[in-house]
């Protein structure tokens, strides 16, 4: 008889099942970003998890969920690391072309930016 | 023993049942017909001023599995305060067309956040969230809009879908302690919206390259 519920439930569960989000890998993107939200010192840990999430996703040769080269490469211009920006900017941009625009103009933004060892000349 | 179980049974079987419903006018969203969506941070109405980051952040992955390009929402939220567009209402006042060319942009969807609080009572404590969405075109045309509200009370499971009455139990132990956690009534209102609800946006390119 137990099994009999578990059975049902797991059955009422998934009775949604054929609708189920499942186009792309999105790792706990969501979660990691609401928690970076409620605590700032969080935000290292969507770092190292998205690019630990996107990594998995290009060895399994898929194509890796709209905005997420984008978000990792804002989390490294916030850290200052603008090469790694760059890079996750430019793969928004060719992975997405909806993304052109936004992208280039963001590429465009830390170029017209001087070095740090520009600045200390 | 048995009557619970049949009546797990006949949830599964109404669990995605269509009602007699009323379909939307999808007209002037097919005639936009966005291949992108840009979210912007939401108007927040309610006591809770961290409220609309997490409603940022349970809003990309229902839009972007429906098909469409969601431009990145915490990217957005940056780009948009280095323009000194820090609150959600500021937002909304800025003109759509400007904004969906700024970000290259085909549609924006504004989410107002009317209610998000806990009524604490002794016996029950009762969840409330309730948005209104809009979305435009990066013309201004208005294409879409929808309110949710959701409200989750561990004593009372009387409304909400059968999906919410099997959800409750996750956020059960959250409502128990002092601060409750949102996320599930919200990721269940942005779902219902755009997904799973009776009137569900249409599938975006993406969604439809998929199933061709």
């Amino acid at each position: 008889m137990k099994k009999y519920i578990i059975f049902a439930m797991a059955l009422a569960l998934s009775a949604c099942a054929t609708k189920k989000q499942d186009m792309y890998q999105w790792g706990s993107y969501d979660g990691l970003l609401y928690e970076a939200y409620k605590d700032p010192s969080k935000v290292e840990d969507l770092r190292v998890k998205l690019e630990a999430q996107i990594a998995a996703t290009e060895s399994a040769k898929q194509k890796v969920a709209p905005g997420l080269y984008a978000e990792l490469g804002t989390i490294y211009l916030q850290i200052g690391a603008k090469e790694k920006a760059l890079a996750y900017y430019k793969l928004e941009r060719s992975t997405w072309p909806e993304s052109q625009t936004l992208m280039t103009s963001m590429i465009a933004n830390i170029e017209r930016r001087p070095t740090k060892e520009e600045v200390k000349q | 023993m048995k009557k619970l179980s049949s009546i797990l049974f006949a949830l599964a079987l109404t669990g995605c049942a269509t009602q007699n419903i009323t379909k939307k006018d999808f007209t002037a969203f097919q005639t936009a017909a966005p291949r992108s969506i840009l979210i912007v941070p939401a108007v927040n109405h309610s006591l809770d001023v961290d409220a609309p980051n997490y409603v940022l952040s349970a809003l990309p992955i229902p839009l972007a599995e429906k098909g469409y390009y969601v431009f990145p929402v915490n990217t957005t939220k940056v780009v948009l305060e280095q323009e000194g567009l820090y609150e959600g209402d500021l937002v909304q006042q800025q003109n759509p067309q400007a904004l969906a060319k700024l970000f290259g942009a085909d549609a924006i969807l504004y989410v107002t956040i009317n209610r998000w609080d806990a009524q604490y009572a002794v016996i029950a404590t009762t969840v409330t969230v309730d948005f209104d969405y809009r979305m435009v075109s990066k013309d201004g045309v208005e294409i879409f809009k929808e309110n949710k509200k959701l409200q989750y009370s561990p004593q009372n499971n009387g409304a909400g879908s059968p999906l919410a009455k099997l959800i409750t139990a996750a956020i059960n132990a959250a409502v128990a302690r002092s601060k409750p956690n949102y996320m599930p009534l919200t990721r269940m209102a942005n779902n219902d919206v755009f997904v799973t609800g009776k009137n569900p946006i249409p599938d975006g390119p993406y969604k439809l390259n998929e199933t061709n």
